[in-house]
């Protein structure tokens, strides 16, 4: 009976974090791009949203702004309702700076997972890469998939309408990160929503400004 | 020679005083200024304004600008309000501060949390213009004709870190702060104009209370 309790909860835990598509993609070769684009484009613009970030129940809110520097340099700030700088990071191209953080964000592990989170959603890094291309068995969605060393990313773009609308962190077939965009207006997200597998990690970003 | 000397004299002279900022003197009157805001303060028992916030970041290209609503009540009853580009509440009310956010109401302790208390000590004191009172914080007082400027820079290491000064700008007419200049070390800064200030006219206890 332990037995059978113990495989049942190995079982259901298997199949909750396994991505259960990885067996049925196809490779395709349709006219798609051989790699997906950022959502940010590559205009030097500037975004900003609302943000909420809830981690092991503790909540933080606030603006998040991005901005295209240079082709492969973004910054990225994070700051509170009421003006305070939170966290200011910079990306270009593989590097990362970390310019100024308040104490309360500056844990290395917490730093380090928003850090990579922010780094995948901006897909500033991309160039060079490769991707093979992919599809799901009802055509719905073309899947891009990058496997660096046990990591694989897949970028989902939905066949109806070419928007990226999901993008999958994963370690070893194991999915440990999504991120979903949805309700897009003018080629980009209202609302992007980044949930962790493995710990108590959500970030909820909504596009105010762009 | 004479002149090099004069010149170098003027030159660090110069530099070991700070210089007023542009459009202000020094403020003659420091005594009977700070009585005057002081009495001011105490006949205030109510406030309530608009505000604009702009936030000026270097490497962006535009300010980020929100708008919203303030309500003072003494003692110790402020609800900070945004209404655009998105909605965000902040009450506090005696010792309790709230915050609703997305829909959602967080309660916290004031006392329990020295980051609160020093957001509660700070916005209490910023609508009433009396942090030049703080021990956290050093004064520096100067005028113009419409203003006076009151710069406060902290003390505290903790703060110095997140906080290079502090710029209150106060009418010379009625000792109403109209604008509060944050600015970080990375002179990266945070304003807020505040407009159609509305003092002593009632305010209902339930402003202060969410749900």
């Amino acid at each position: 009976m332990r037995n059978l309790l113990l495989s049942s909860f190995i079982a259901i835990f298997l199949t909750s974090c396994t991505l259960g598509h990885y067996g049925r993609l196809k490779k395709t070769d349709n006219d798609l791009p051989s790699s997906p684009a950022s959502i940010f484009g590559d205009n030097f613009n500037s975004f900003l949203f609302k943000t909420n970030i809830t981690v092991y129940g503790k909540d933080f809110s606030g603006l998040l702004v991005t901005k295209q520097m240079s082709p492969e340099d973004y910054r990225v700030i994070f700051t509170t309702e009421l003006g305070m700088k939170l966290f200011d990071f910079e990306f270009k191209d593989t590097s990362f700076t970390l310019h100024y953080c308040v104490p309360q964000f500056n844990k290395p592990k917490l730093l380090k997972t928003i850090q990579e989170d922010i780094r995948i959603l901006l897909m500033n890094d991309l160039k060079g890469k490769s991707f093979q291309k992919l599809a799901d068995p009802k055509g719905s969605y073309t899947i891009y998939r990058k496997e660096e060393g046990s990591f694989s990313d897949y970028y989902f773009i939905e066949t109806a309408t070419k928007q990226l609308v999901k993008i999958e962190h994963s370690k070893k077939q194991l999915k440990k990160v999504i991120f979903a965009l949805s309700n897009y207006q003018n080629n980009f997200p209202n609302n992007v929503m980044i949930k962790h597998y493995n710990i108590k990690l959500k970030i909820e970003l909504n596009l105010l400004k762009k | 020679m004479k002149n090099i000397f004069l010149f170098l004299f003027t030159l660090i002279i110069g530099n070991s005083f700070a210089q007023a900022p542009k459009g202000f003197t020094a403020m003659k009157d420091t005594t009977a200024f700070k009585s005057k805001m002081e009495a001011q303060s105490k006949l205030t028992t109510t406030m309530e304004s608009d505000f604009t916030q702009e936030k000026y970041l270097s490497v962006m290209s535009e300010n980020i600008i929100s708008k919203g609503h303030f309500c003072f009540k003494k003692t110790n009853m402020l609800r900070w309000e945004y209404l655009t580009p998105y909605t965000y509440m902040i009450v506090i009310n005696k010792d309790k501060m709230f915050i609703k956010d997305n829909g959602k109401v967080n309660k916290y302790d004031i006392n329990s949390n020295k980051m609160f208390k020093s957001i509660n000590e700070m916005m209490v004191a910023t609508v009433q213009g009396n942090l030049l009172n703080s021990k956290d914080y050093k004064p520096k007082f100067y005028e113009s004709d419409k203003f006076y400027l009151i710069e406060l820079t902290p003390v505290q290491k903790a703060t110095k870190d997140f906080l290079k000064n502090i710029l209150l700008y106060i009418n010379k007419n009625d000792y109403a702060v109209e604008k509060v200049k944050m600015t970080e070390p990375s002179d990266d800064y945070t304003s807020i104009d505040f407009s159609n200030r509305k003092t002593n006219q009632p305010i209902a206890d339930e402003k202060f209370t969410v749900k």
